[in-house]
């Protein structure tokens, strides 16, 4: 993802960089255009200006030249008329030319048409400067109150100077000869005497009409003129009669500033125009390519947000399509992967199996074969049969086991819950793993603690068998001499129905891979190693383990190191059951208090809370003096457990001084474990007897009740005597003539006889027409054509005779799991012995319903 | 993502049809006459006023009343105003008085602003149009029609009352411990105090123009405010009174300022109005000024001082007075556009125009109708003003015109001469009137 993540920024920033580029591209031209735009138009505005100034300047300057072509009219028509005096004196004046005046060559005064004295000295004509070859005066202000200049122009007649005619002209006048807009009135202009630097006309039509300016002076400082090479220039072109124009901003306006020479310079146009108003369309052309290329950029930026959209769009999609493949593939890759790893378990499984089955069955037909030969040597033939025993109960096991799998993996199993003790649990793995471990040389340590009841609810069977599981697994996969610890630990309850118990099992010896540790729970599997594959097994027993646990809501992990050993841990929930009123019995028995002596802390405090929990008050003792001592002090009880290991030398005597403190009649248990040496003679004492370890209250109750001798359950529980089935007659339905052979075989050798049938119709048809005692049991099969095992069952037992509801039917079935057990009983049978047949199974089944019906 | 795709995609279509429809635009027909129906001939009136020199980068706010009536005369009556103006170069030129008589005698333009003196002799000249019959003449104060009227014609209306008084610099009195002074002597101990103990080395700013309201507010303080005003005048006008004897205690007041060196006379003589005492008042080294009541409202005069201002009347027997002589506008009698002018100083004279100009400028109306808050320096004076304590720097009643002589005369006392010389000439003056 991240690589995808770079390889998008990666294509992103050439992409940024493009676009950039293109604005900035697109950015540089725009500027370069409107920049080159702006020159010709700042050239076209100063070249518009110019020309504007050149008409205005001409024109002023044709007046004047008219003003003064026409004063040298007037002076010769002065001359002409031989009386230049009169001859003013009746000029009326007008609009142009308010005062003509006349004075004769050598005189100061003159006359004028105002019919006022004309003084010739109050004029200044020294600035040089002439209208069509007449001297202009510098700029004044006349009695009209407006300013006026006025031309100086010889009479002569004859070639002889008569005098001097002068007119006066305002410069109002020359508006006339003004533009009556300039610029739409933005720009300002106004017509400058040279000699005075006043300000002497201010057309109407032009400029703004509240300006107004004294002078050149008052028109630098009104407009900022204030930098003195800008001034020197103007002064230059002043008194040169030159022309400038020139950028200034005016009032925060950028604007064209000019001077313009009238006159050779004798009279200005100054002022200013708006660079706006000159480019008026500058600005529109200007705006008009800005707001081309802001639509260029629009419309490009959004065509690329489109683009940007429609492709975010596509990425979207096609990431969501790869991301789909993706999981496909995986999920395909996983399916195919797990297919394989199935095909090859099932492959291996099926190699092992082979290889395991052909093994056994390589023996049974070997020793078959060879026991035909030497069926004459009774050793032989021992030996033989004893070997194809072996190895046919090992065939089972693996028939069982793939069954098992093959059961859980279908969900078909279902836990059988019922009440069960801790005891019994214990007891059963211990006597069955104690030998296997003893046979390896290996040590078993059974540890069970902080266990509150031990009297719960559950599978036992399955229980039993997670346990066995682990336990011979560790019993095969620890060598000789190694040890194993069985850890029962009662853990904090979650719930005061529920007893939590941790099962820990834990051993030295070989250890498993850390790679074997990832799928030891898969089935199938089997550590492979040099070591361990001398082991058979089928590689299901932590399979199904695991499947049975997490059946039960309970959770296995493992820890293991190669050559160090491993552990396993379950931890179970077992539901507490109602009513685990055990008072009842410890009254009978007359057992209030009890003298727990070990010097183990932890077993006393064990000891004690299963007594205080069972209803018997415990009172400990961490030695047998302190013990001693507490019996020597009044304390009374009415048994007393002590930890055989706990006593000091010879046991014996410690447990002697202990049955004499004791009262009369109370009882001695010694604790001890399994193999525990030298008990002979304290065993012997009267009212003593051995409680073997872990402590548990009904193994405690069991042999309470041994030694208040009550020994009806004892007998049930004890093996058939070898005789069992001397003399009985039985009717056997089995439709296989090979297993109807063995069992008639088996049974005769017992000394039994049986009549065989091959369905269920003809067992029941046969048990219909038999005698009240004619047969002592019935086993049956049950799967049969005709009719089947258990449908037979019901109908005998619905017949109406008076032992079809007694007589003993044992389910005889190669159906051997738990359920099929349920499913005989549930039909009304009275056992389930699985097949292969198990002739010492067989007996135990039929004498527990045979023996117990002759002694009712 | 889909109904933005679509309003993007609308936008730019109806963007696209923008464009298209503003590059598809009008085109013009061939041949078709690109010009438009030939205007109306326009109908203009001349008007000549006086022109403030001009700061950059500053309105010229007492102009920019006048021209809101301008344009609200030239959108009403459908002219144009053309302005003609004329203002000193310096104390060499024609003053805007000899131009506008010059002007008006010899009909140049269609209206004037006039100052007080040119009001009196273009009215007596029979220059100046009767303005009585405008509209906007009904609504005058009574002091602008009895200033203003001059052989029975009333020849000139102001936009505004001018008061002028003395502006000064409050802070500087406060750290001389000074009061403001209501007397001529009041006023001279504090400019000893200036000067003497402050360093101020001229404590009064003057000019050539405005000096002659320290004499008419000494000389008619009783006569507009004894409650026997017409007597004195028609005393003064007979001859049996003297204007010089009015006229001596100012002047010697002023003697006494110009020779204790509280009044620089050469400078007043050559300064025009603000240009010279101006920015020393406004930089805090002069501490009085003399100055028309707009000056206060004005950005290009004392609008904006960096102190505490105030504006009060000129000292005076009774207090501080203020001084108020009469500009107006005139109509020539031989104006070109002479009905237009009228009808357009009618619409700037009306209550309306004269709001507005009151409202930009400060200022007092001349019509009776309107009242406007003035700027918190001018409220001593404007409070000897409603109070109806001032004196008349101009009155068309009076055979000899004060303002304008007064001012000349005040420059003859400037430029050298004695009281006594300057007294003579108002003798010279009465006597003349006296025919």
């Amino acid at each position: 993802m991240k690589k995808e993540v770079d390889g998008q920024k990666q294509k992103g920033i050439p992409l940024l960089f493009s676009i950039v580029l293109v604005f900035c591209v697109l950015g540089t031209v725009v500027l370069a255009v409107s920049h080159r735009i702006s020159q010709e138009m700042a050239n076209s505005a100063i070249q518009n200006l110019s020309e504007s100034l050149d008409l205005i300047q001409h024109t002023m300057e044709y007046a004047l030249q008219s003003e003064a072509e026409f004063q040298k009219l007037l002076a010769r028509e002065a001359a002409a008329s031989g009386n230049p005096e009169a001859y003013v004196k009746a000029f009326e004046k007008n609009q142009t030319m308010v005062q003509v005046s006349f004075i004769r060559q050598g005189e100061e005064e003159g006359v004028s048409n105002t019919g006022e004295a004309f003084l010739a000295n109050e004029l200044d004509f020294s600035s040089g400067k002439t209208v069509n070859g007449l001297p202009v005066s510098r700029s004044y202000l006349n009695h009209l109150g407006t300013w006026a200049y006025t031309l100086q122009c010889p009479v002569e007649q004859d070639g002889q100077e008569l005098g001097t005619l002068y007119v006066e002209y305002i410069y109002d006048s020359l508006e006339r000869a003004l533009p009556t807009s300039f610029y739409n009135h933005q720009s300002t202009l106004y017509v400058m005497d040279a000699e005075s630097q006043r300000f002497v006309l201010k057309p109407k039509g032009v400029g703004k009409r509240n300006a107004g300016h004294l002078n050149l002076e008052d028109f630098y400082r009104a407009n900022g003129i204030e930098e003195s090479g800008l001034r020197a220039e103007m002064q230059a072109c002043l008194e040169g009669g030159d022309n400038i124009l020139f950028y200034h901003d005016v009032r925060n306006t950028e604007s064209l500033n000019y001077m313009w020479a009238v006159n050779g310079g004798s009279i200005f146009l100054i002022g200013y125009v708006p660079i706006k108003a000159i480019q008026q369309e500058g600005d529109t052309v200007n705006q008009n390519i800005f707001i081309v290329v802001a639509v260029m950029l629009v419309a490009f930026s959004l065509c690329f947000l489109l683009y940007y959209l429609n492709k975010r769009q596509q990425d979207k999609i096609r990431k969501e399509r790869e991301a789909e493949r993706e999981v496909h593939s995986r999920q395909l890759a996983e399916a195919l992967q797990a297919a394989q790893i199935a095909s090859n378990s099932k492959t291996t499984f099926l190699s092992n199996m082979s290889h395991d089955i052909r093994t056994p069955m390589n023996a049974v037909l070997g020793f078959t074969t060879l026991l035909a030969m030497d069926a004459g040597d009774p050793a032989k033939v021992r030996e033989y049969t004893k070997k194809i025993m072996s190895s046919g109960q090992h065939l089972l096991s693996l028939i069982n086991d793939v069954l098992d799998v093959s059961k859980i993996e279908s969900g078909k199993v279902v836990l059988n819950f019922d009440t069960f003790t801790l005891n019994s649990l214990v007891s059963s793995v211990d006597a069955i793993i104690q030998p296997m471990a003893k046979a390896k040389g290996q040590a078993f340590h059974v540890e069970v603690s902080g266990i509150k009841h031990e009297e719960l609810v559950g599978d036992e069977t399955r229980v039993n068998q997670i346990l066995l599981n682990l336990l011979s697994n560790a019993v095969k996969y620890t060598p000789e001499g190694g040890s194993i610890w069985f850890r029962m630990l009662g853990q904090k309850q979650r719930s005061s129905q529920y007893e939590r118990i941790r099962i820990e099992v834990e051993d030295n010896g070989y250890g498993m891979s850390p790679e074997y540790l990832k799928i030891i729970f898969n089935a199938f599997t089997r550590a492979e190693n040099s070591t361990t594959n001398k082991v058979q097994g089928t590689g299901l027993g932590m399979a199904i383990t695991k499947s049975i646990v997490e059946l039960m809501g309970g959770t296995i992990d493992v820890e293991s190191q190669e050559g160090k050993g491993s552990l396993f841990r379950v931890e179970l929930e077992f539901r507490i059951p109602e009513g685990q009123g055990s008072r009842q019995f410890w009254e009978e028995n007359g057992l209030r208090q009890v003298l727990a002596v070990s010097g183990s802390p932890d077993a006393l405090g064990d000891i004690s809370a299963l007594l205080a929990e069972a209803g018997v008050d415990p009172k400990r003792a961490q030695s047998p003096a302190e013990a001693l001592d507490l019996l020597h002090n009044g304390f009374s009880c009415q048994a007393a457990l002590v930890d055989w290991e706990s006593l000091p030398g010879e046991g014996a005597q410690a447990v002697r001084d202990l049955r004499g403190a004791l009262p009369s009649g109370a009882l001695v248990f010694l604790l001890a474990e399994y193999d525990a040496q030298g008990m002979e003679e304290a065993l012997a004492l009267e009212d003593t007897a051995l409680l073997t370890k872990p402590f548990f209250v009904s193994a405690f109750k069991e042999k309470v009740r041994e030694l208040r001798g009550t020994g009806r359950e004892k007998a049930s529980q004890e093996a058939p005597e070898s005789n069992v089935l001397d003399g009985l007659h039985f009717l056997a339905a089995e439709d296989n003539e090979i297993n109807a052979e063995i069992l008639s075989e088996l049974l005769e050798i017992e000394g039994a006889t049986v009549e065989i049938v091959e369905n269920g119709q003809l067992a029941v048809e046969r048990f219909r027409q038999a005698g009240e005692t004619e047969f002592d049991a019935i086993l049956m099969d049950v799967q049969m054509p005709v009719m089947n095992g258990y449908d037979a069952t019901r109908h005998i037992r619905s017949l109406d005779r008076p032992d079809a509801g007694r007589i003993p039917i044992i389910a005889m079935t190669a159906n051997a799991f738990a359920e099929d057990e349920k499913a005989a009983l549930d039909a009304g049978m009275d056992a389930h012995v699985a097949k292969p047949i198990r002739i010492d199974l067989l007996k135990k089944a039929i004498w527990q319903h045979t023996g117990e019906r002759s002694q009712t | 993502m889909k109904t933005l795709l679509k309003k993007l995609t609308a936008i730019a279509l109806a963007g696209a049809v923008a464009l298209f429809a503003a590059a598809c635009g009008e085109r013009q027909k061939p041949g078709a006459n690109l010009l438009g129906k030939e205007e109306e001939p326009i109908k203009v009136v001349n008007l000549f006023s006086p022109m403030e020199k001009t700061d950059p980068d500053a309105e010229n706010v007492a102009r920019s009343a006048t021209d809101a009536t301008v344009l609200l005369a030239e959108e009403k009556l459908g002219v144009t105003l053309a302005y003609i103006t004329y203002t000193a170069e310096d104390y060499q030129d024609k003053t805007y008085d000899d131009v506008a008589l010059d002007r008006a005698r010899n009909d140049m333009d269609d209206l004037y602003l006039l100052n007080s003196d040119v009001i009196l002799a273009l009215g007596e000249e029979g220059k100046l149009e009767d303005l009585s019959g405008l509209e906007s003449a009904q609504n005058l104060r009574d002091i602008i029609r009895v200033a203003n009227t001059v052989d029975g014609k009333l020849v000139a209306i102001p936009q505004e009352v001018v008061a002028y008084g003395l502006f000064v610099n409050k802070d500087m009195f406060k750290a001389a411990g000074l009061e403001l002074p209501e007397t001529p002597e009041e006023f001279l101990e504090c400019c000893r105090v200036f000067k003497e103990e402050q360093g101020v080395e001229t404590p009064v700013g003057a000019n050539r123009w405005w000096l002659e309201t320290f004499v008419l507010a000494q000389a008619y303080a009783d006569l507009y405010n004894g409650g026997n005003t017409e007597a004195e005048i028609a005393a003064l006008n007979s001859g049996e009174a003297k204007y010089s004897d009015y006229m001596r205690p100012g002047f010697a007041f002023l003697q006494e300022m110009i020779d204790k060196g509280y009044i620089d006379a050469e400078k007043a003589l050559v300064s025009e109005a603000i240009e010279a005492e101006g920015p020393d008042f406004l930089a805090g080294k002069t501490p009085i000024v003399m100055a028309y009541w707009g000056a206060a409202n004005t950005e290009t005069a004392y609008g904006a001082p960096g102190f505490e201002m105030e504006v009060i009347g000129f000292p005076s027997s009774r207090g501080q007075m203020p001084v108020i002589p009469m500009t107006g506008f005139g109509v020539g009698i031989n104006a070109a556009h002479k009905e237009d002018a009228m009808a357009a100083l009618d619409v700037m004279l009306s209550d309306e125009a004269l709001q507005v100009y009151s409202e930009t400028n400060r200022v007092i109306s001349p019509s009776k109708n309107i009242e406007v808050e003035c700027v918190p320096a001018l409220r001593p004076l404007n409070d000897r003003i409603q109070e109806n304590v001032y004196v008349l720097g101009s009155n068309a009643s009076m055979k000899v015109e004060q303002w304008g002589n007064t001012c000349l005369i005040v420059r003859d006392l400037l430029a050298g001469a004695t009281v006594d010389e300057c007294m003579e000439k108002f003798d010279k003056l009465q006597a003349d009137s006296l025919g």
